[in-house]
């Protein structure tokens, strides 16, 4: 324990430290910026006189800042052409309202005006433009040129995060790489609610998303926590060897994000502001309250309507409810930027609001963050860096409820929301007080907010007498503090039943990652070699304060009085996990033709159990770039090829703390009118939990053809998952349901294939393309080793994960149909019709089949780019086939004396002997089966045409940048799914906003 | 630079720690009970009792945990002779239409299952490690295992009339050996566990316990232990057992007025069911188990829902005005008691069971009428505080607020009066049921006029006549025991064990009469207990 207490004491210490180098930069940065405005708006000015000079200068490599040799200036419109010497040095007559063009191969044209000049002297930066194959990646611990690449690394579109209304990278992501799927869990303000998979599930119940790092850290926060506009770069490690770096956690894959660093140069002054309109997508197509009156006297003939039913119903004044709970939503968000650069330091510094009313009645999520990335050279062999972000997010409010007892779609039509006086009713439906009214939420007195650091500091030392060898201090913190209130006063339901209703939850997450990394980078002759070393120690802990306090004599002080609560009852929680990590890479490459890495990772968990702590997961992959070969050079076409191979192990040890332990739930009682504490045991101990570790093979190829016309990436794969993290229902005879045990074995294997293409280039027009595609196979290998299925948890060998195991829906009971020959006894014409698939006669769980699964066929995105002069229209599309599952509006799910609203169907009745659904009878559906329904989509996801201002306007606007865009999201769907909305899991939830969104980009 | 000085400390201490690194992967959490530092001393054991305690109250709340629907022990109250369904959900349905609603899918009959285990395996636990070295004294130890074993079979008791054949299990659940080749153990090896376990609660229990009033006491292991003699036909020895309950003076029957009414109109029955009566403290000598609750107590909610089950629909009951329009006269209120939503009802044979002046039948016992208390619900030609007698005449049927219902389970919270659960304390037997159990077993040993004299005891207390030895049938003592525990015993257990639910359900149920059938004796195994087994085939009960 002492060893802990310590460590806290080190996160405190370094968390103020981080905090102290933040203010001092900002106090820095500021001091800059406004001595730079003020240079701007008063010196520039008095300088614009035309005369000519002679202006010299320096022209250096923006990344190494060497001296560039050879460099083209020109004055532009003049045929004044002069070029630099060996030590990157130029003189050239202009004057002060002139243009220079600096160009050289290689690099990226650059145009300065000459009244930039200081005094007569006038230094430019060049930066490096590689073609796509040639840039350089991100992989985990560093950067790779993407030809020394040997694992399958993917990088998403450019065009998919910038101009684009995301509020999170998850939006950026869905449909742009291949093997990535993003599946939206649910609408709503904040859109948050996502599930990211990398090429299929590899776990039956422990967690499958991906690790996500962060500016090189392992991030635990939420999406919606890192601030899009910031994001330079998301690249995503598919394969085991990439992954393997990250060893026990990679095997989900790994998520890159880098955010946006300065460059060395003049600063750039950009501002991104956008505003959007939200409205639903589609809404579940519910009975009117008139066919709700007669769908309820035909169904229950015997119970009579309530009397507040009825007289809404004769008043004819119906609530719309879902009107009521649904707005025409907003969206707005402001990014001002500045980044820049001087010789020993580069910074980038951001500020974003963003503010989103959701669809949902009251369902708000505002942002405001500022991020600070800043890298010094202290001095020539000591580089120190910082990526800092601080965020204020606030989700005050409580949303119309859309799910649930309460929710507005199933919500009773005959009923009242609002009395006399305006107010919303306390109980809508008088006769039936167990409901609340919908929109009781937004009277809740609510406060949800959150203060989130995460930053990132570094220390990378060139360390003496050894070249190529450099040490590295990498420290992560994240911080965040949630802080929830909420009260319900006697005007809701909930607070009406208890004299008032207050919950308190407060909640400290802290993590923190020290890492060690010893870096070697050299070349002998033909042969580069380089090595990555790293010791690392990560802790994440969660605290949790909360209490629930009901009864209070009145409503004023809402969250404010729990000291005056008749009954309390606070909890506390407290969760810690500890990660230690050696990791060890070797880069070897020859000519740069054949490559080879080398990985290992060793990790330590606490999480498991006492006799498996430890995991170590190798792997090995090689390339071949075949075009470097000489017997290759003459190939037409073909520009660029690169062969790949990898094979190696990761690891998953997504499980919560202390599931190995013998855990017992507090079940207390009482003596007489004195708590008298109970505990009841409600898990098992497991101490032989351990890893669950995947091996998988990837072959690769990445190509160019045409000179970068159409480039490509194909990969194919096979994964094995062992030791399976299986939460798997056991017999309750046991006294407990459920154990977590490394059982079971599965199988993934898949075909991926990216493209982009530049299918039209002209000197006004040109249309480009990414397209890809993915096909990923799943199964479940073995499970007990017994060879058996397991039928309770419908897991199957041979078969998908996630297979949808039911009755099947055979139509409906006819009156022409032999009812006495029915294995169903006691049916009637217009009941539900239960396949008896072994014919035995009777309906039981031997009739169950499997009828389709959650995975798809395959994924597929498509991203089109029109560019006309100075328009461009970026259309995208995705879309995912071969999907089937339980559409739960199909069901008459209406509770007895039906309290609930049900979707238009077509019901069977003797004059309309239909097989399509059954009767609406109370009894028509004894075994409730399911209807099963495709959902299958194809998604026009966005459509964004954004106008660039001409470089001659923008000259003389003194602008770096001008664009205007609007933005189309999810405006158009495909599919044959008749519930709430294909891509959403949760049918009975806040519907798919379509957004139409205008923005502005300026550059200074 | 001090930020650097700090940042290579951190990386030194960092690599310092790497020294100690085994010991920082050892989980241990200040906020997470387990077993192996609860149960060290006799306070972790208390709480490991406690717990057990608990579980036994769930019975009457919510099948899942915390919840305030669906009767856990529902299917053990209706179904029967003497009660069906009412307003029917899902759950109740089973118990009106029984066929295809009967089936091993039905959800709550694995929440009952599961619970059951959970308790088993609760008392299992505190069973294996009270025997394990530990601070307990010998006299601890005793008191201990006494309740712990009291649970256990209090949980085989209801898992054998539910389903029969169950799989025995003794021990401590472990994660490193979960068994996937479970056995139905025959009912007559169950019961040979559970009688050592009440024989030996019955040895260690105490007489009484006047500190602690929710307390399990003596009388309780010698009255199920009754029951259980009963069951095995060791009708000797059910007679002995019931006589140590009826002769022992601390579990004499109420027979005069008491508690909080006592100056109020009432009679010595109804004031058991009376909150602030139902304690031993309180002044009820007849309880051997009384299940606590407390509002606004930690642990002492008990997610209660008798009377949510119970109390019927009343503000639904339409009564129609001179005017011909129809409206509610009646509103939730305390004097009702409280707001129930009448899943539950007596049947119409349980309401003719009644003499005229037996107090069990009586408006204190019974809502057969209602006085109008809804200013916005009068009907025309009607004022405030009328009285709207009940409808006693048609059959038993679904969705029918006009029907009486008992009071026993009546409860209003001071806070609201709409609340769902209630937080009164509940006997969960009395010993008037050891009377009937004494009867039963003089009965069948033909010896009819103790038989007489154990019904008469409490007819007496009831002030219903008292009847002569030519009328004990062990039909009148069934009829007797709908009289004295309507809704407090598990009706369908009486039932089975005299062999007579078929015939009385058939005869008196009016909706489940016509669909019931033999099959339905046993409940269905739920499908997931026989789908966990995956190495060994477990048979599901006959005809399912």
């Amino acid at each position: 324990m002492e060893i802990n207490y310590h460590k806290l004491e080190q996160s405190n210490g370094l968390i103020k430290t981080c905090i102290l180098i933040y203010l001092k930069i900002m106090k820095e940065l500021f001091r800059n910026i406004i001595g730079l405005l003020l240079w701007c708006c008063l010196v520039l000015p008095m300088m614009a006189f035309s005369q000519e000079q002679t202006i010299s200068g320096k022209v250096t490599d923006q990344e190494d800042q060497q001296a560039i040799a050879d460099v083209t200036v020109t004055v532009k419109g003049k045929a004044i052409r002069v070029s630099t010497n060996s030590s990157g040095n130029y003189q050239i007559k202009a004057t002060n309202t002139d243009v220079l063009v600096f160009s050289f191969v290689g690099y990226t044209n650059k145009e300065v005006r000459v009244a930039e000049a200081k005094g007569n002297t006038l230094n430019v930066m060049l930066s490096s433009n590689i073609t796509n194959l040639e840039d350089v990646v991100v992989v985990g611990y560093g950067t790779q040129k993407r030809s020394d690449v040997t694992g399958a690394v993917a990088s998403v579109d450019k065009s998919r995060l910038e101009q684009l209304p995301n509020t999170n990278f998850a939006q950026a992501l869905q449909g742009s790489v291949p093997g990535v799927s993003v599946d939206q869990n649910s609408g709503g303000a904040e859109g948050n609610n996502n599930s990211i998979v990398i090429r299929g599930k590899n776990s039956i119940t422990a967690s499958n998303s991906p690790l996500i790092i962060l500016d090189g850290i392992p991030y635990n926060g939420g999406i919606s926590d890192i601030n899009p506009s910031d994001i330079e770069s998301i690249d995503i490690l598919k394969d085991a060897s990439s992954a393997a770096i990250y060893g026990s956690r990679g095997s989900n894959g790994v998520i890159l994000i880098t955010s946006k660093k300065g460059s060395r140069g003049k600063p750039v002054i950009a501002y991104d502001g956008s505003y959007g309109t939200q409205s639903y997508a589609n809404l579940p197509d519910m009975l009117s309250p008139e066919e709700f009156y007669q769908y309820k006297r035909t169904r229950e003939p015997n119970t009579p309507v309530t009397t507040s039913e009825q007289a809404v119903y004769d008043s004819k004044n119906f609530p719309d409810w879902v009107d009521l709970a649904t707005r025409t939503g907003s969206r707005n968000q402001h990014t001002l930027g500045v980044s820049g650069g001087g010789e020993s330091s580069k910074y980038y510094v951001s500020a974003t609001y963003l503010d989103v009313k959701g669809i949902a009645v009251n369902d708000d999520f505002k942002r405001m963050s500022t991020r600070v990335n800043l890298e010094m050279n202290v001095t020539k062999w000591l580089t120190y860096g910082t990526n800092t972000q601080l965020s204020y997010n606030d989700r005050s409010g409580i949303a119309a409820s859309f799910s649930g007892d309460y929710g507005a779609y199933r919500f009773n039509p005959l009923t009242t929301a609002y009395d006399a006086e305006g107010n919303l009713t306390v109980y809508p439906w008088p006769d039936d007080v167990y409901f609340a009214n919908p929109l009781e939420g937004t009277l809740a007195d609510n406060a949800d907010e959150t203060y989130k650091i995460i930053s990132t500091n570094y220390l990378n030392v060139e360390l003496p007498f050894i070249k190529g060898l450099s040490y590295r201090l990498n420290t992560g913190v994240e911080y965040t503090n949630r802080d929830q209130n909420t009260y319900y006063g006697r005007n809701t339901r909930t607070g009406l039943k208890d004299n008032g209703t207050l919950n308190q939850d407060a909640s400290i997450q802290r993590n923190l990652l020290v890492e060690n990394i010893l870096n070697y980078n050299n070349t002998f002759g033909k042969h580069t070699i380089s090595f990555t070393g790293l010791y690392s120690y990560q802790y994440d802990n969660i605290k949790g304060n909360s209490l629930e306090a009901t009864g209070f004599p009145n409503d004023v002080l809402t969250y404010y009085q729990a000291n005056v609560a008749l009954s309390k009852a606070p909890e506390a929680s407290y969760a810690k996990q500890t990660l230690i990590s050696q990791m060890g890479r070797i880069n070897y490459s020859y000519e740069n033709k054949y490559l080879l890495t080398l990985t290992g990772r060793r990790d330590g968990f606490s999480g498991f159990g006492a006799n498996k702590k430890y995991g170590f997961f190798p792997s090995v992959a090689v390339g071949w770039n075949v075009l470097q070969e000489p017997f290759m050079k003459d190939t037409g076409a073909l520009t660029n090829l690169k062969l790949r191979l990898s094979y190696g192990s990761n690891g998953n040890q997504a499980v919560g703390v202390y599931q190995t332990l013998a855990r017992l739930s507090e079940r207390s009682y009482v003596n007489g009118s004195a708590t008298a504490p109970g505990y009841v045991p409600t898990s098992l101990a497991n101490p032989d939990l351990g890893w669950e570790t995947t091996n998988s093979l990837n072959v690769g190829a990445d190509f160019e053809l045409w000179k970068g016309r159409l480039a490509g990436t194909v990969d194919a794969y096979s994964s094995k998952t062992h030791d399976l993290l299986l939460k798997r229902q056991i017999s309750p005879v046991m006294g407990v349901d459920t154990i977590t045990q490394n059982i079971g074995k599965t199988a993934n294997k898949g075909i991926e294939l990216g493209l982009n293409s530049v299918n039209i280039e002209s000197k006004n027009f040109s249309w480009s393309s990414t397209a890809n595609i993915s096909l990923n196979r799943n199964k479940i290998v073995e499970l007990y080793g017994n060879g058996k299925n397991d039928t309770l948890n419908t897991w199957f060998l041979g078969k998908p994960i996630d297979v949808n195991y039911d009755w099947v829906y055979e139509g409906v009971w006819q009156e022409t149909d032999d009812l006495n020959a029915s294995p169903q006894p006691n049916t009637k014409p217009g009941y539900a019709k239960v396949a008896d698939l072994n014919h035995d006669g009777k309906i039981d769980a031997r009739d169950k089949t499997i009828i389709g699964s959650r995975q798809p066929s395959f994924t597929w995105g498509f991203g089109n780019t029109f560019k006309y002069k100075n328009f461009s229209l970026y259309i995208f599309a995705q879309g995912v086939v071969g999907t089937n599952r339980n559409n739960t509006f199909l069901a008459d799910n209406v509770n007895s004396g039906v309290r609930y609203n049900t979707t238009r169907k077509n019901w069977w009745t003797p004059d309309n002997p239909t097989n399509e659904y059954y009767a609406n009878d109370v009894d028509a559906n004894i075994y409730g089966v399911h209807l099963f329904e495709s959902d299958s989509y194809l998604r026009i996801k966005d459509i964004s045409l954004s106008y660039d201002l001409p470089p001659s306007i923008r000259d003389r606007l003194k602008l770096n940048r001008f664009k205007i865009y609007v933005n189309m999201r999810n405006w158009f769907t495909v599919t044959k799914w008749s519930g709430l909305d294909p891509e959403l899991n949760t049918q009975d939830a806040i519907p798919l906003q379509k957004e139409f969104i205008l923005g502005l980009n300026i550059g200074l | 630079m001090k930020v650097f000085t700090k940042m290579i400390q951190l990386s030194l201490a960092t690599l310092l720690l790497a020294g100690c690194s085994k010991n920082m992967l050892d989980e241990s959490s200040p906020n997470v009970i387990v077993a192996d530092n609860l149960y060290k001393d006799k306070a972790g054991f208390d709480a490991g009792i406690n717990g057990l305690y608990d579980e036994a109250r769930r019975s009457r709340s919510g099948s899942t945990y915390g919840g305030s629907t669906n009767l856990m022990l529902e299917p053990a109250f209706v179904g029967v002779d003497n009660a069906c369904g009412n307003y029917e959900d899902t759950y109740e349905k089973v118990f009106n239409n029984w066929g295809a609603n009967n089936n091993a899918s039905v959800i709550h009959y694995r929440y009952i299952w599961s619970w059951l285990y959970e308790t088993i395996n609760a008392a299992n636990t505190i069973i294996n490690r009270a025997d394990q070295p530990n601070s307990l004294t010998d006299d601890e130890k005793n008191e201990v295992l006494a309740e712990a074993r009291f649970f256990r079979a209090w949980a085989y008791r209801h898992l054998t009339y539910l389903w029969g054949d169950v799989p025995l299990t003794l021990e401590e659940s472990s994660g490193s050996n979960i068994r996937t080749d479970w056995d139905r153990t025959p009912v007559a090896e169950v019961r040979d566990a559970m009688e050592a376990d009440w024989l030996f609660a019955e040895q260690y229990l105490p007489e009484t316990s006047p500190s602690n009033p929710g307390k399990v006491l003596k009388g309780a292991a010698q009255h199920y232990l009754a029951e259980l003699y009963l069951a095995e036909d060791k009708d000797d020895q059910a007679r002995d057992y019931a006589l140590k309950v009826t002769t022992n003076p601390n579990y004499k029957l109420v027979t005069a007025r008491y508690g909080v009414q006592a100056t109020k109109p009432g009679t010595p029955f109804t004031d058991l069911f009376l909150e602030g009566n139902t304690n031993r403290t309180e002044g009820n000598t007849e309880a051997l188990w009384v299940i606590q609750n407390e509002l606004n107590v930690a642990g002492g909610e008990g997610d209660n829902i008798m009377r949510r089950y119970w109390v019927n629909r009343y503000y639904s009951l339409a009564a129609t005005g001179t005017d011909g329009k129809s409206v509610n006269p009646i509103a939730v209120s305390a004097e009702n008691g409280g707001r129930g939503i009448g899943r539950l009802s007596p049947t119409k044979f349980a309401l003719s069971l009644y003499d005229d002046h037996d107090d069990r039948g009586s408006d204190f016992a019974w809502r057969f009428y209602y006085l109008i208390n809804n200013p916005a619900g009068i009907p025309a030609g009607a004022k405030l505080g009328d009285t709207i007698r009940l409808d006693r005449t048609s059959n038993e049927k679904v969705t029918n607020p006009n029907w009486p219902s008992t009071r026993k389970w009546d409860y209003v919270s001071p806070q609201d009066v709409t609340v769902d659960r209630q937080y009164d304390d509940q006997a969960m037997i009395r010993s008037a049921e050891t009377y009937l159990l004494l009867a039963e077993a003089y009965f069948k040993l033909g010896d009819l006029d103790n038989a007489k004299d154990a019904i008469n005891a409490l007819r007496e207390r009831a002030h219903a006549d008292p009847i002569a030895t030519n009328q004990v049938t062990l039909d009148f003592i069934l009829d007797e025991r709908s009289r004295e525990l309507f809704s407090e015993e598990e009706r369908r257990y009486t039932l089975l064990r005299t062999d007579k639910w078929l015939e009385r359900v058939k005869l008196h149920n009016k909706l489940a009469g016509s669909v019931v059938s033999d099959r339905d004796k046993l409940l269905p195994i739920p499908q997931n207990v026989i789908d966990a087994n995956i190495d060994k085939a477990m048979p599901q009960n006959s005809g399912y």
